[in-house]
């Protein structure tokens, strides 16, 4: 037996789902390839922190086809549209909420690969590296198998979460926070602050788009005036990071300044319960720093070490310009949560339509899509979904956890009729509050 | 002609040896331990067992030492001067080897790229102050010298060259990742080389006397032996080989099949091992010394508290077995009875001969209103089931050991044991429970009471090396053999197989190995690196072994 006074003791039990898929890639020269969490696993292997008591590593377990269909509405079949390797990835997030739910961990995170941020509530195939939202999989599952309700997730990538941000947008139950850099410079373009959740969830989507070259002191400052103080007043059951670790100085695919020490101060101050990796591509410079920061940080070990080689706090000093644009920035973003309204006081029957073009960048096809939000005084009601691209297309009815009979009802009936007059090639009936998945 | 070989297990209170020719016994004998002069210990046993047979003839001796363990279980080592570099990472504070640690600065990356070599003021420093301390021993690790020892052998050079007796590198030892086991180790390591040393002459210098010019081996816990040289160099390998020894005794005495378990069951505990593919299970870093993680090689072995002698106590409905041991069990003493055993229980049933009254009396002072036999038979099957549950145990822990593939992943297999092979003082007794409880064929080896030192004897040399080779940067390195050097852009998979079997040959010539061995390529990992959207090179990564095994498998061995 190690004895724990030769080896480091966690704080806090700290489970780590390690799975680098170093046989998968989207392309052998894609920023998601085979090395992408090679470096990371060395450097965590090397740390010796399976010897640290408190810290337990685990394999990831498979996601079941259902765990999928409970989040997407798919174009294909999903046999189809993925791979085994994006049910591991759905799974090793899966294993790291049960790890936490069971109480056999008080914190877990789930590094592995591919990631699922971009992945939206259709799915027509990859986006942004995205083909499966691993987490939007996990938090539906939780609420499935533990009855949690109240969820908050922040995502910490470089990029807009718009994927998780369009899965939970009419959910006033999930708050999701984005951090990111600003649209108008990076993909996906999106996440601007008037982006503030669906009618039923008004406030509830809160995105916070950073200028480049964002440092330490920003963040520190969306942090302390922003993050904190609204998850303090939402009074989320469990907390989530997406973390996303591309908003490193060293990335090569953004222009963000954020530092290795800036993740474990910033995973400190948030304390999420879950974490799952996102994004991140600078695999040398960042990964193996910024992963093992978060680590340290979420099992509540020194941090104070962990350094990136080259790291000088002095080459990261803010402009005073920068700070005033990043304080108005959260003063509106505070704005947006203290105007939320959920579904209370909406007209029985009401449907609100949002139209939308959606681009896969990674295999270059667009999706037309029209959602109808059937709003619902007792819920935040079911929403109908019609999403076409040249020869495919789906019809989807989607009933939130939180939905009431009746909605749940009038979307079943909803998807009776649209069998029978098949328009879409795929017509999907998913109802999350009966644990139902139906395909026509 | 059957080569002749001497095998000798040196225990906690006894030493045993064996003259083996080919698979057969010539001779056995047993002799009680001096501790404080252990290699007296060596040359009275290998005397004895030389009786009448010529000494010039023995072809090997095998040695199984407890040395090292025992210098550790007393406290008696040697001060070390640690040079430590942590670089980036955990705070390192928590390494606790010893008075004279002393950390440096720069560091080296995970792909063994020196970002910035230590402070040499720094360096002299420490060592000067290890020298006016009157240390003679320097160990000397930086995270992350596994893919590049340079830093590490430059300073092992700067510390001979102030006149340090015994300097030991941390990337010399073992080529796995994992820094604070290589610290522990390093230290281990430096901390019983002059003990070793000392010893080791006096082993030479004894046989030599009785005529034995034959080379000498010492075990190792992987299940392999070194030879006496390499031994000198790393005696922190020879820890721990009475698990080895036992299991590979029990893999000499018996005709396994697939995969099978070995129980070795002893007077306080039962130490378990797995095989497949006639491959014994292997830790997957190495075992704790002094509740410090190293990488000392290993065969997995679980070890159970409980054995023959373990105190029994009664619970509701079920038993508690060990940890204590509570000394003679009373079937097999007189005088007052101190509490019931499993000897106790086994004697009851009529599978162990001994005094059936007070027997039936221990166990009586669990349940005064019971039959004895049905008592004993309960504890007998709570006894198979707890190690049944331990082996269980260790099947879970193998499936669970990381994976880093898709198909990796795909294809795990929970181990599944056809069979139990039972060595050690009531496996006899014991043979039929275990076989109910496994429902699994159970064997017991003749010879089984000297199983460990026929493990000794019959057990081959073992190696292992690692290469790390990134053709993007043009590096390779071997640690074992402190090779660091460069390498073209189109070095292959093939290429790094060709360099690591060299290495391996290098090894090999150190370990005495003469004949033929078999190198295992196992663990093998090659990835394409890409910087900027093109390819850059690659990354390989190999680890090779010359696997653990037993020489002259004979024709006779025989099932019980």
């Amino acid at each position: 037996m190690i004895s724990e006074q030769y080896m480091p003791r966690a704080q806090r039990k700290t489970g780590i789902i390690l799975f680098p898929a170093f046989d998968w890639c989207i392309t052998p020269s894609h920023p998601e390839r085979e090395e992408r969490l090679l470096y990371t696993r060395d450097q965590l292997l090397e740390e010796g922190l399976s010897d640290v008591e408190n810290i337990e590593f685990f394999n990831p377990e498979l996601a079941e086809y259902k765990d999928i269909e409970r989040v997407h509405l798919c174009a294909f079949p999903p046999q189809e549209l993925m791979s085994e390797s994006h049910l591991i990835s759905s799974g090793g997030a899966i294993l790291a909420a049960k790890k936490v739910m069971d109480k056999e961990v008080e914190r877990a995170f789930a590094i592995v690969r591919p990631p699922g941020h971009h992945a939206m509530q259709t799915v027509f195939g990859d986006r942004g590296f995205c083909i499966v939202n691993i987490e939007a999989i996990m938090v539906e599952y939780i609420r499935r198998h533990y009855g949690v309700r109240k969820i908050a997730i922040v995502d910490t990538d470089c990029h807009h979460g718009d994927g998780t941000q369009d899965i939970f947008y009419n959910d006033p139950d999930t708050l999701f926070i984005s951090l990111h850099q600003d649209g108008r410079t990076l993909y996906p373009g999106s996440g601007f602050q008037d982006e503030l959740g669906g009618p039923s969830a008004q406030g509830y989507n809160i995105n916070i788009p950073l200028p480049p070259e964002t440092g330490e002191e920003g963040f520190d400052m969306v942090t302390e005036r922003v993050i904190l103080p609204i998850l303090d007043e939402f009074h989320p059951e469990i907390i989530i990071n997406s973390a996303g670790q591309d908003n490193h100085y060293t990335d090569p695919i953004t222009n963000m300044n954020f530092t290795a020490q800036g993740y474990a101060q910033l995973n400190k101050a948030i304390n999420p319960h879950i974490c799952v990796l996102e994004g991140g591509y600078s695999i040398e410079g960042a990964l193996p720093y910024t992963n093992l920061g978060i680590i340290l940080a979420m099992a509540g070990l020194d941090t104070s070490h962990v350094k990136e080689p080259d790291y000088d706090p002095s080459d990261f000093v803010q402009s005073s310009d920068m700070n005033e644009y990043i304080e108005k920035i959260c003063t509106n973003a505070l704005k947006v949560f203290s105007s939320r309204k959920n579904w209370q006081n909406v007209p029985h029957g009401k449907v609100v339509e949002e139209r939308r073009s959606i681009y896969y960048d990674t295999i270059n096809i667009g999706v037309e899509q029209l959602r109808r939000y059937h709003l619902c005084p007792d819920c935040p009601g079911y929403t109908e979904v019609e999403a076409v691209s040249g020869g495919d297309g789906l019809t989807g009815f989607s009933v939130p956890f939180n939905a009431c009979p009746r909605c749940s009802q009038l979307a079943g009936d909803s998807f009776e009729a649209a069998s029978k007059n098949k328009l879409n090639k795929r017509i999907i009936l998913q109802d999350r509050s009966e644990d139902v998945f139906e395909v026509a | 002609m059957p080569i002749k070989i001497i095998g000798i297990d040196v225990g906690g209170t006894h030493a045993d040896g064996v003259l083996l020719e080919g698979s057969s016994i010539i001779s056995k004998a047993k002799i009680v331990v001096n501790h404080d002069n252990l290699s007296e210990t060596v040359i009275d046993l290998l005397s004895r067992l030389l009786k009448g047979s010529s000494a010039s003839e023995v072809d090997r001796v095998h040695l199984s030492s407890t040395l090292c363990t025992n210098a550790i279980a007393c406290g008696q080592l040697d001060p070390v001067g640690m040079l430590v570099q942590a670089g980036p990472g955990m705070n390192p504070d928590f390494l606790k080897c010893g008075d004279y640690l002393r950390f440096l600065d720069g560091a080296i990356d995970h792909r063994g790229s020196i970002i910035k070599e230590p402070s040499m003021e720094l360096v002299y420093s420490a060592l000067n102050e290890f020298l006016n301390a009157g240390i003679e021993s320097v160990g000397i690790v930086c995270k992350f010298s596994h893919r590049n020892p340079d830093i590490e052998l430059m300073l092992s050079e700067k510390a001979e060259a102030m006149g340090f007796r015994h300097i030991s590198c941390g990337s010399s030892i073992s080529g796995l990742p994992n820094f604070p086991r290589r610290v522990y180790t390093t230290w281990i390591n430096a901390a019983l080389k002059n003990r070793f040393q000392a010893f080791s002459r006096a082993v030479v210098d004894g046989a030599l006397k009785l005529g034995i010019t034959a080379p000498l081996s010492v075990l190792k816990a992987d299940g392999g032996t070194m030879s006496l040289d390499t031994a000198m160099r790393l005696p922190c390998e020879s820890i721990h080989s009475g698990p080895s020894a036992s299991v590979m005794g029990a893999l000499a005495l018996s005709s396994p099949g697939d995969e099978y378990a070995v129980i070795d069951i002893g007077g306080t505990t039962t130490d378990i091992g797995i095989f497949v593919s006639d491959q014994p299970l292997m830790e997957p870093y190495g075992v704790t010394v002094m509740g410090r993680p190293t990488l000392i090689r290993a065969l997995a072995t679980k070890s159970v508290g409980l054995g023959g002698n373990s105190r029994v106590t009664a619970e509701d409905d079920c038993y508690c077995i060990g940890p204590d041991n509570l000394g003679i069990p009373a079937a097999f003493c007189s005088g007052k009875i101190k509490g019931a055993t499993l000897s106790d229980a086994l004697v009851v049933e009529g599978f162990m001969e001994g005094n059936l009254e007070r027997a039936e009396e221990a166990l009586k002072l669990l349940h005064p209103d019971r039959d004895p036999r049905d008592v004993a038979e309960e504890l007998v099957m709570s006894f198979a089931a707890s190690v049944g549950a331990a082996m269980d145990e260790m099947i879970e822990e193998a499936y669970t050991r990381p994976v880093y593939t898709v198909s990796d992943f795909l294809g795990r297999r929970r181990l599944n044991p056809a069979k139990i092979i039972a060595v050690g003082g009531p496996s006899k007794a014991l043979q039929e429970r275990l076989s109910d409880v496994f429902g699994l064929p159970c064997i017991v080896p003749p010879d089984f009471e000297v199983a460990n030192a026929i493990g000794s004897a019959r057990t081959r040399p073992t190696l292992t090396a690692t290469l790390y080779a990134n053709s993007g940067d043009g590096t390779l390195s071997i640690p074992e053999t402190g090779l660091h050097m460069e390498i073209v852009r189109s070095f292959s998979m093939q290429d790094a197989e060709e360099k690591l079997t060299e290495a391996i040959g290098l090894l090999a010539e150190e370990s005495g190995i003469t004949g033929q061995y078999e190198i295992d390529f196992i663990e093998r990992e090659e990835m394409n690196t890409v910087r900027g959207f093109s390819s850059t090179g690659k990354v390989i990564a190999l680890k090779a072994q010359v696997r653990p095994g037993l020489n002259q498998a004979g024709p006779n061995r025989q099932e019980v």
